[in-house]
């Protein structure tokens, strides 16, 4: 056998083995898109109807004998007017044959409770109305919602479906009269956290990630940046940075939940800052993204060329110069990447947060750092862990927005370094 | 007779245990092209960075002995490495602008060490540096296009303008033509020779014709010993030492 001889026979089992593992990498690839894919469609099927909700129309005679007895147009008069009477009176109307007061009492149940008090904001601005009939949509309460939603749910035993028959007869009676809709679940986007699933809304987890990631941006960014400018290009290499070195790497390893018992030891009880606030949420979740900016700034220095420094120290720049007129900028792109991408691990973190209380019921919106807050993540486990068949959807619908968050904030990572990415 | 304008005095270099200069002692003469030649590794580029200490940037490097600069210290304590590399230039093997306009690039210099008190004063040191690099007509019109977009050749008159700016006494040269075509070589060793009127040049070569063609003096380095230097012709035509004949002649290296 001569050489060529012998290099045909191995050839065949050398390209084999190549088919082999592209084989490999292919499999390997679909079944992490089918997984994917899997996962997605299932929360957006179940969540997107979340983003709709049922409206009831209904013939409302706002009652001055109700609203303002007095004829005063008194505000406060007005403000604590009972309202779920005016709801209840137009629905007597609608449903004549309702007499008992228990099945009044569930009759007014179809209305979402939230409503009385969009009916007193109506008259507070509007003093024209009171006395006035008018038509308004009204929102469902959540288990018409989910019996419209889910028509299947109809057919049902009485003791298996979440409304009762007359339930079922009264919302059947709306719809064949045309006063059911669907239509854009205002409350999901512009409420915070509510007991009842048709008044949940997911604004304030947003706000209060909002706030808690700028802390944490404020905090880590510079801190990190320097550190990773005066480690990778100032620092002497010696025993004591090796050290350091080491040690940063470890921390980004670290379980996120450490940070939060660090913050809960520290934050809260050494330096009694507000409990469930953003600016302790952030304060953790910029220890934990310290050292990944730390990380992806010193990769980012190491990634420009040494003939740039030695073109500026050999001009007699300091060292110093040469980094922040040259190095640094050409850096920044990798340096912005690796910050947008701990950012968004940040927004997606929910252990540590558990630990400073951000995992409260909170009903209203932050409106600053200090106010009691809950973050995204932490609302999607909060309504995953309620037992109403409302907050289902809610869940899912809340898994959307944090996703759709993430893609964005990794959008602007892709773009940041595309863009400004210099070539030399 | 030549002044002399760097003085090396037993140069010893260290990469931690390892010897990669012994002993330097070489003159170099004001106003006149000095250029190293020798194989690769010789330890011709390392002389020529411890000229303006570049190689102080590298932790493990140590070194011994003497280098006056009119006289001066230049390792001395209380001198600043910083003023040094201001009045001793350097460019590079490999075109090395900033990813910057051309503008930028030449009144870097100028700006860090506050050279110039106006911009109208800085405009005309940038277009004085870069006339004397023999660059200006060609990218007059162009002063705001970043410097990495002009052509290999220009580019290296671009870093030898930047370092004009400056204004050094000395400027060194490491190999700035390997990267070139040999068009863009003839063009930069015009310039050199140009320039050599104003200031002190030090070139390292892979080039013999280059050294002949541009220099005032040659040194012969190998296995990090100065094994001969003296006039240019001299040590090409009839070389002292059998090791700088076997170079020349292409035996060795």
């Amino acid at each position: 056998m001569n050489n060529t001889e012998i290099i045909k026979k191995s050839l065949m089992k050398r390209h084999l083995a190549e088919s082999r593992f592209k084989t490999y990498g292919i499999l390997g690839i679909i079944s992490a898109t089918v997984f994917l894919i899997v996962i997605l469609s299932t929360i957006f099927i179940e969540g997107k109807s979340a983003f709709k909700s049922t409206y009831i129309k209904l013939d409302v005679f706002f009652d001055p004998s109700i609203i303002d007895p007095d004829g005063t147009r008194n505000i406060d008069e007005i403000r604590f007017a009972n309202y779920r009477k005016v709801i209840k009176n137009s629905l007597k109307n609608y449903f004549p044959e309702v007499t008992g007061k228990e099945e009044m009492k569930s009759l007014t149940e179809l209305i979402s409770s939230s409503e009385e008090e969009n009916l007193m904001q109506a008259v507070l601005k509007n003093n024209d109305l009171i006395g006035a009939n008018k038509k308004v949509w009204l929102k469902a309460s959540s288990k018409i919602d989910i019996i419209h939603k889910n028509p299947e749910m109809k057919d049902l035993s009485e003791s298996n479906r979440l409304i009762s028959d007359k339930e079922l007869e009264w919302f059947d009676k709306l719809t064949r009269n045309g006063d059911v809709k669907f239509s854009l679940n205002k409350i999901f986007f512009l409420k915070a956290d509510s007991t009842e699933p048709e008044q949940a809304g997911i604004l304030g987890s947003i706000l209060g990630s909002f706030f808690t990631l700028v802390i944490t941006l404020i905090l880590s960014f510079p801190i990190a940046v320097a550190a990773g400018v005066f480690l990778e290009e100032l620092a002497p290499k010696n025993r004591l940075t090796d050290i350091i070195e080491i040690n940063i790497n470890n921390l980004a390893a670290v379980p996120s939940i450490i940070f939060g018992l660090l913050g809960l030891a520290i934050f809260l009880n050494v330096m009694h800052l507000p409990r469930s606030a953003p600016i302790v949420g952030g304060m953790v979740l910029a220890l934990m993204t310290l050292p990944t900016i730390i990380i992806a700034t010193r990769v980012s220095l190491k990634a420009v060329p040494p003939s740039i420094r030695e073109a500026a120290v050999g001009l007699g720049a300091t060292k110093f110069q040469s980094v922040i007129h040259h190095v640094l900028p050409l850096a920044i792109p990798g340096i912005a990447t690796g910050t947008i991408i701990g950012m968004s691990r940040a927004l997606g973190e929910s252990a540590p947060l558990l630990l400073i209380g951000m995992v409260a019921f909170i009903v209203d919106i932050p409106g600053s750092f200090t106010d009691s807050a809950t973050v995204l993540p932490v609302q999607i486990y909060l309504w995953k862990s309620t037992a109403a068949r409302g907050f289902v959807e809610l869940t899912a619908a809340g898994v959307i927005v944090l996703l759709t968050f993430l893609i964005l904030m990794n959008a602007l990572a892709i773009f940041v370094r595309n863009k400004f990415e210099k070539k030399w | 007779m030549e002044k002399t304008k760097i003085e090396s005095k037993k140069i010893s270099v260290f990469y931690g245990d390892k010897k990669a200069l012994s002993g330097i002692s070489l003159d170099i003469p004001e106003k006149r092209v000095t250029s190293l030649i020798g194989p690769s590794g010789c330890g011709k580029s390392t002389f020529l960075r411890c000229l303006n200490r570049m190689n102080d940037t590298i932790d493990i490097c140590r070194i011994e002995g003497k280098i006056l600069v009119d006289g001066e210290d230049i390792y001395d304590r209380k001198l600043d490495p910083v003023l040094l590399r201001a009045r001793i230039g350097m460019v590079f093997q490999k075109p090395n602008p900033f990813p910057k306009s051309i503008f930028d690039n030449v009144a870097y210099g100028p700006k860090i060490h506050g050279l110039t008190n106006s911009k109208d004063e800085l405009s005309e040191l940038v277009e004085s540096s870069l006339k004397k690099a023999g660059l200006f007509n060609e990218v007059k019109d162009r002063l705001n296009e970043p410097g990495t977009s002009l052509s290999g050749g220009q580019q290296q008159r671009l870093c030898i303008a930047r370092a004009i700016a400056v204004s050094p006494e000395v400027i060194l040269m490491d190999e700035p033509c390997s990267a070139l075509d040999p068009i863009a070589t003839a063009v930069i060793e015009e310039l050199i020779d140009e320039i050599s009127k104003n200031f002190t040049i030090v070139i390292v070569t892979h080039s013999m014709q280059q050294a002949a063609r541009v220099s005032n003096q040659t040194a012969f380095f190998h296995m990090g010993n100065l094994i001969e230097v003296g006039k240019t012709d001299e040590v090409f035509s009839m070389p002292k030492e059998k090791k700088t004949q076997d170079y020349i002649t292409g035996k060795i290296g």
